[in-house]
């Protein structure tokens, strides 16, 4: 009898309390004397140390009466990505962060968010007892990382005074400099470490002089100085402003190339922005079925809380019903759900198989949306009820040999007379007639062709990009397929089939899991199958994310351009530009032999900080004077980079290295300056959802506490901001001073201090549109904006800074969730075409090889830069196992420093397959030793059920060298390491160096130059 | 023997829930003014909507200060493999019951352990002597010794906050909407809506506690507590111990 089933009715307390007067009546006096004798102890006899309560709500009335020693205060959490809108509650007289939960206007942390129109009162009341379905309704949260990482404001081994290395670098031996010390340095250079002279930035600062001699395409000697970023935590528009419009440099990157940029290009390809790479999540609330691989909602991503509770409401509440494609069992699946979430294991890497191979089925049973893909054209597409198109209809030139190979045909091929440019955006593309080619029209076309047509070049050979597509699905067998990926042709069908089962409420998403050698051509295959469902835009289908109010250009304040701002030019640091372009290519050229290029090109990725590791240490194409490392760790993040990090370390090779950031991780350890930086909630910001919500968000970060960085000499925290204002106003740069930031009427104001920027970028957040409401004095004072009241109306105008209060008071601006959808369709729709054939892949050639890739979605074997087969260099004889990473719900690559997250989770033990544990004789808690072709670790292995056949995974998140982990000594004192922040291991330091590359560079795919850290060959021994 | 005495139990309490509505109304008349509603605290957790983050987790222990070697609540992450079935997860969120029959209130020599008049057990800090046969008592695991007030120590159901009208860290945190907290003398309130609508297990139902957290979806397999292969989290370092089984 282990159910309690609906007899418990309301009054199940009730009932419960009478069973207990039938077996003990001593008890039962007992509790009536604690009860109601009278002796009711005080409360805070029974609390233990429980903090007091923020605030006190009256659960009738509402009425919230502050706690006047602790402050709420509605900002920004930097735990992770995400960046979610939370509350911080502060002890005022300690300047303490106590506790994070959710900022209940926040689409990030509460579903549904209360309208913004809400007073500060009101969204305290929401969350209490008194609000909607006894606060259970708005509960607003933080994940179990975003309770946590308020830690790391304490953290003992922060830096709080910039730091200069002591020794060669990576010593883990610092001293204590003084800001003006650091600033007169970097710029200035000089013998500054005793191993000879450094260029300072205000020599490197040369707008006149090449990067590189004889080759222009590269830009001036400015781009020698190379930003390397984490993610934008809604403070890169000041980085941009200073590398690219003051100091001139072009080369800024972030950290995508090694965290989901496999599945960004992919989608990007598809949305035809390779660059920005649009990329869609499916409508959790309102879809039927999804199919997640390589994506784990509720265990990982990206809004995490959100994703979480949304897929979560769905398969209890709703319809949903879903997928879990992954090597590994995680979070994302739910066994009290039943039926309505299943896992279903898949080899590392392979997801393209599966996608092209429910593709196949698709085409073979006619299970594509024919309306929807027929429309050649938005206007098309709009005279049927669509709400966004494709290029399936457009014939795509196939002709060998034709200098258009791979290129969509345009009216200008066909000697149409057009209006503008040939190829530009007035040339039409064609579709297929009975007449022959046409330009694309308001209404449908032939979704297959294929056949020749005569151009102004004579016949060429043209099809349908759809054609093209089939082709390419069909290019393998459905058993080939399934044997690639390990799924079988039943349950391979019985997805497909699912999935088209559905009408538009069905989705297919993806994420890090396409970090794998095939990982571009795996993305775009799995977006594929939502734009042959036609989902985009529909409701319960995929939506866009709903966008901003942004900060940087708005109504009141241009803080996106300035007098004498510098245009930055050159080809980028990563490659990821045709090498076409390149003086090197032309001069191979002219020698008879253009491929293969001296490295790889990646003209169909953005900035690719895995290749600038390349760059940095090859000097291809050219060799950096300085690098500035911004609250990011490459040397960690990286699959194989310890192979080349050595080179890093030399001064010979990138002279000077910069660190921004809070603490020592791997890659600030090897820098030559440490600049500290604020933390979490003591740093000001702006961000926005990068998916997941339907409509606009700008979340608002400011300091909520003191900063704990020490002050310079003028008075000021010392930080990201205060850094770069100081260097620009010594080299005397554009764009700093007390002339810098016009207004609408052109009137120019100060930008001395971070505040002069970020307080008018709320401006602009809040004018944007209707603009805000005032803040009241009252909603001023609950939130604590009291504390930059001061800093508000000293830099505002009058009429202004009750509207930036606002933001601030809120956490941001938010459009209300009834903005979400017109009808079936999201108010904020995609509008320019999905690409079935994306004639920037379709055309480009391989640098290192000279050979093309298809236009379309693909599945090929992984492959290094030559083009040879990994599982040639190192075969499944050699390697019969596949290792792979998945991510932890608790810790990421920086969250280490929260001790409360380690109390959860101490480690990472290896996970091994029960099969495969058999097999090796492993048991959990066995030693094992795994082994790839680039590195070796040992740790304790646990056996699992879910885990894919010949597969060992390893959570993310540990292993750490930095933040402690190792001594840190400074001025003298050593602070030993922490063998707690240095427990388990790390996937990165077992990843390749691509054996085909002349100059070393890490195995990346071919298309996204993204770094590879899943399935990764290996193998295992037991070894205790 | 085991069986017997669960099977035993098990008819006393199926037998006795409808008399006893009336025996605990009785009961709350007595301790309230006339016509004054008095809230009888108690948590549903939906496992179906758990996403083991562990939100609560840490909030409890932000909120609470729980010193490092203990947690009053935790949620237990096990990967269940049942024959013939693909292995599933279940995230099981552990913490005080609040029994209405609490184990841990009759071996407490001093009476420091009481029921509250919100249905809380609660430890009166003043009167506690530490002696821990509470934490001896609990079937749940869900008490301490707390080695910083050296007292018993465990999940209040977070009496601070609910009396200021506020809800328990753990469950204004909960990023599923798994832990759901309120009244369930209020018919109207989610958690009594919660109770009607769902079948609902509770742990350890052989131990006849009559606890007042409930679960939706809860297996037969891990209502005792930890049968089946245990959470698959490793060990803390060695420098931090573990409080016995504790949560």
């Amino acid at each position: 009898m282990t159910k309690r089933r609906n007899i418990l009715k309301g009054v199940a307390a009730a009932g419960a309390l009478g069973t207990f007067g039938v077996g003990y009546t001593e008890t039962v006096q007992k509790l009536a004397r604690g009860k109601w004798s009278g002796k009711k102890p005080r409360d805070e006899h029974v609390v233990g140390n429980s903090i007091p309560a923020e605030y006190s709500v009256d659960p009738v009335t509402g009425d919230v009466t502050p706690n006047p020693d602790q402050a709420i205060s509605y900002t920004m959490c930097n735990g992770c990505t995400t960046m979610c809108g939370v509350r911080v509650r502060v002890d005022k007289a300690n300047n303490k962060v106590l506790r994070v939960s959710g900022n209940p206007y926040s689409a990030m942390s509460t579903d549904p968010f209360i309208p913004y129109e809400s007073s500060v009162a009101e969204s305290f009341a929401a969350m209490a007892q008194a609000g909607t379905g006894q606060g259970l309704t708005n509960r607003s949260t933080a994940c179990g990382r975003g309770n946590a990482v308020l830690q790391q404001v304490d953290n003992p081994r922060r830096v709080l005074k910039p730091l200069k290395r002591v020794g060669p670098r990576g010593s883990g031996k610092w001293e204590t400099i003084s800001f003006e010390q650091l600033i007169e340095e970097v710029t200035e250079g000089g013998d500054l470490f005793g191993e000879g002279r450094v260029a300072g930035l205000r020599e490197i600062r040369d707008l006149d002089t090449l990067a590189v001699e004889g080759a222009p395409e590269f830009g001036p000697r400015a781009n020698r100085l190379v930003w390397m970023n984490c993610v934008d935590d809604g403070r890169d528009n000041f980085v941009l402003r200073w590398l690219k419009q003051s100091f001139g440099s072009n080369n800024f990157t972030r950290h995508g190339s090694y965290c989901g940029g496999a599945y960004r290009s992919g989608s990007g390809a598809m949305f035809g922005d390779v660059k920005a790479m649009p990329h869609a999540k499916p409508d959790f609330s309102n879809a039927e079925f999804v199919i997640f691989a390589g994506t784990a909602p509720g265990n990982a991503g990206n809004p995490f809380k959100r994703v979480g509770n949304l897929v979560a409401k769905a398969r209890v509440d709703g319809d949903l019903k879903y997928v879990v494609i992954d090597p590994v069992l995680n979070h994302a699946q739910n066994g009290p759900s039943g039926e309505r979430s299943r896992w279903i294991p898949i080899k590392p890497g392979t997801d393209g198989a599966l996608a092209m191979a429910m593709m196949q089925w698709m085409f073979a049973n006619d299970r594509i949306n024919h309306a929807y893909l027929a429309q050649p054209s938005m206007a098309a597409a709009e005279a049927v009820g669509e709400t966004s198109w494709t290029n399936a209809t457009h014939l795509v030139i196939v002709e060998e040999g034709h200098p258009r190979y791979g290129k969509l045909l345009r009216g200008s091929d066909m000697g149409l007379a057009i209006e503008g440019d040939a190829y530009s955006e007035t040339d039409p593309f064609m579709i297929a007639s009975d007449t022959g080619p046409v330009p694309a029209g308001n209404s449908a076309a032939p979704l297959f062709h294929e056949g020749r047509t005569e151009t102004q070049n004579g016949p060429v050979a043209v099809k349908t990009s759809l054609t093209l597509l089939r082709e390419e699905a069909d290019r393998l067998s459905m058993d080939d397929y399934a044997a690639a990926c390990g799924i079988p042709v039943a349950t391979i069908e019985e997805l497909a089939r699912e999935f088209t089962s559905h009408g538009r409420k069905a989705a297919v998403n993806s994420h890090g899991g396409m970090m794998n050698g095939s990982g571009f051509g795996n993305a775009y295959a799995l977006m594929m199958l939502n734009t042959l469902i036609g989902n985009l835009n529909w409701k319960g289908g995929t939506m866009i994310a709903g966008g901003w109010f942004p900060d940087n250009k708005g109504p009141a304040y241009d803080l996106a351009s300035f007098p004498g701002a510098v245009k930055a030019k050159g080809l980028p640091y990563g490659r990821n530009a045709p090498y076409e372009k390149t003086t090197e290519f032309k001069t191979k050229k002219a020698a008879g032999k253009p491929y293969p290029a001296d490295g790889p090109w990646y003209p169909n990725a953005p900035g690719l900080a895995t290749e600038w590791i390349s760059s940095l240490v090859n000097h291809y194409p050219y060799g950096a004077e300085a690098l500035i490392f911004r609250n990011t760790n490459p040397v960690y993040g990286i699959p194989g980079i310890a192979h080349v990090v050595d080179r890093l370390k030399d001064p010979e090779v990138v002279p000077l290295i910069i660190s921004i950031d809070p603490f020592i991780n791997e890659s600030t350890a090897i820098s030559d300056y440490i600049v500290p930086d604020s933390v979490m909630y003591e740093t000001w910001g702006f961000s926005k959802p990068w998916g997941g919500v339907a409509t606009k968000a700008t979340t608002a970060r400011w300091p909520v506490i003191e900063p704990k960085m020490e002050k310079n000499a003028e008075g000021e925290r010392i930080g990201m901001e205060t850094f770069l204002i100081a260097v620009a106003k010594r080299i005397g740069l554009p764009g700093f001073g007390d002339k810098a930031i016009p207004d609408a009427e052109g009137n120019l104001h100060p930008l001395n201090r971070a505040e002069d920027w970020f307080i008018r970028g709320a401006v602009n957040v809040a004018m944007i549109g209707k603009p805000v409401a005032d803040a009241t004095d009252e909603d001023i004072a609950l939130s604590n904006v009291t504390r930059i009241l001061d800093d508000l109306k000293a830099t505002l105008k009058p009429d202004e800074w009750r509207k930036a209060a606002t933001v601030y008071a809120k956490g941001g601006r938010y459009e209300n969730i009834t903005r979400s959808y017109q009808g079936d369709k999201a108010t904020y729709a995609f509008s320019e075409p999905m690409m079935v054939w994306n004639e920037g892949l379709g055309s480009f050639r391989r640098a290192t090889t000279g050979t093309r890739l298809p236009g379309t979605p693909y599945w090929r074997e992984a492959e290094f830069a030559d083009g040879s087969k990994v599982s040639e260099h190192f075969t499944p004889k050699d390697w019969p196992l596949k290792v792979m990473s998945f991510k932890s719900p608790l810790q990421n690559s920086y969250s280490v420093g929260s001790p409360a997250l380690l109390r959860i989770v101490a480690s990472n033990p290896v996970i091994v397959g029960t099969a495969l544990a058999r097999e090796h004789g492993i048991a959990t808690g066995d030693m094992i030793r795994l082994t790839t072709p680039g590195g070796t670790l040992e740790s304790v292995a646990v056996v699992r059920n879910g885990i894919a056949p010949d597969t060992v995974a390893i959570e993310h998140g540990f292993g750490h060298k930095g933040f402690g982990a190792q001594d840190i000594t400074i001025d003298g004192h050593t602070t030993p390491g922490d063998t707690r922040l240095a427990a388990g291991v790390l996937l990165n330091d077992l990843g390749i160096i691509d054996p085909t590359r002349s100059r070393p560079g890490v195995w990346v795919d071919p298309v996204s130059g993204t770094a590879v850290r899943q399935g990764l060959p290996a193998r295992i021994e037991r070894i205790a | 023997m085991d069986t017997t005495r669960r099977g035993f139990l098990g008819a006393i309490g199926q037998v006795t829930i409808g008399a006893a509505a009336s025996v605990a109304g009785a009961g709350q008349s007595a301790s309230a003014a006339e016509g004054e509603h008095v809230p009888h605290w108690g948590m549903v957790v939906d496992l179906r909507k758990c996403i083991g983050c562990q939100a609560c987790t840490v909030a409890c222990i932000m909120e609470n200060a729980v010193p490092e070697d203990a947690f009053r609540t935790h949620v237990s992450v096990y990967e269940l493999v049942k024959d013939g079935k693909d292995p599933a997860m279940v995230m099981l969120p552990r913490l005080c019951n609040h029994c209405d029959d609490p184990p841990c209130l009759p071996v407490c020599p001093v009476e420091a352990t009481f029921k509250a008049e919100n249905g809380e057990v609660l430890v009166d800090a003043s009167k506690c002597v530490g002696c821990a046969y509470c934490v001896q008592a609990c079937p749940y695991d869900a008490r301490f010794i707390n080695h910083e007030t050296q007292v018993a120590d465990k999940c209040t159901f977070c009496f601070h906050r609910t009396q200021a009208g506020l809800l328990p860290a753990c469950v204004e945190t909960c990023v599923g909407g798994a832990r759901n907290f309120g009244d369930l003398n209020d018919p109207e309130s989610e958690v009594s809506k919660m109770l009607r609508d769902n079948e609902v297990s509770v742990l350890r139902p052989e131990m006849h506690t009559n606890p007042n957290v409930y679960y939706i979806g809860l297996d037969d397999v891990l209502d005792g507590r930890v049968a089946g292969e245990a959470a698959y989290h490793p060990e803390m370092a060695a420098s931090v111990q573990h409080h016995g089984e504790g949560l």
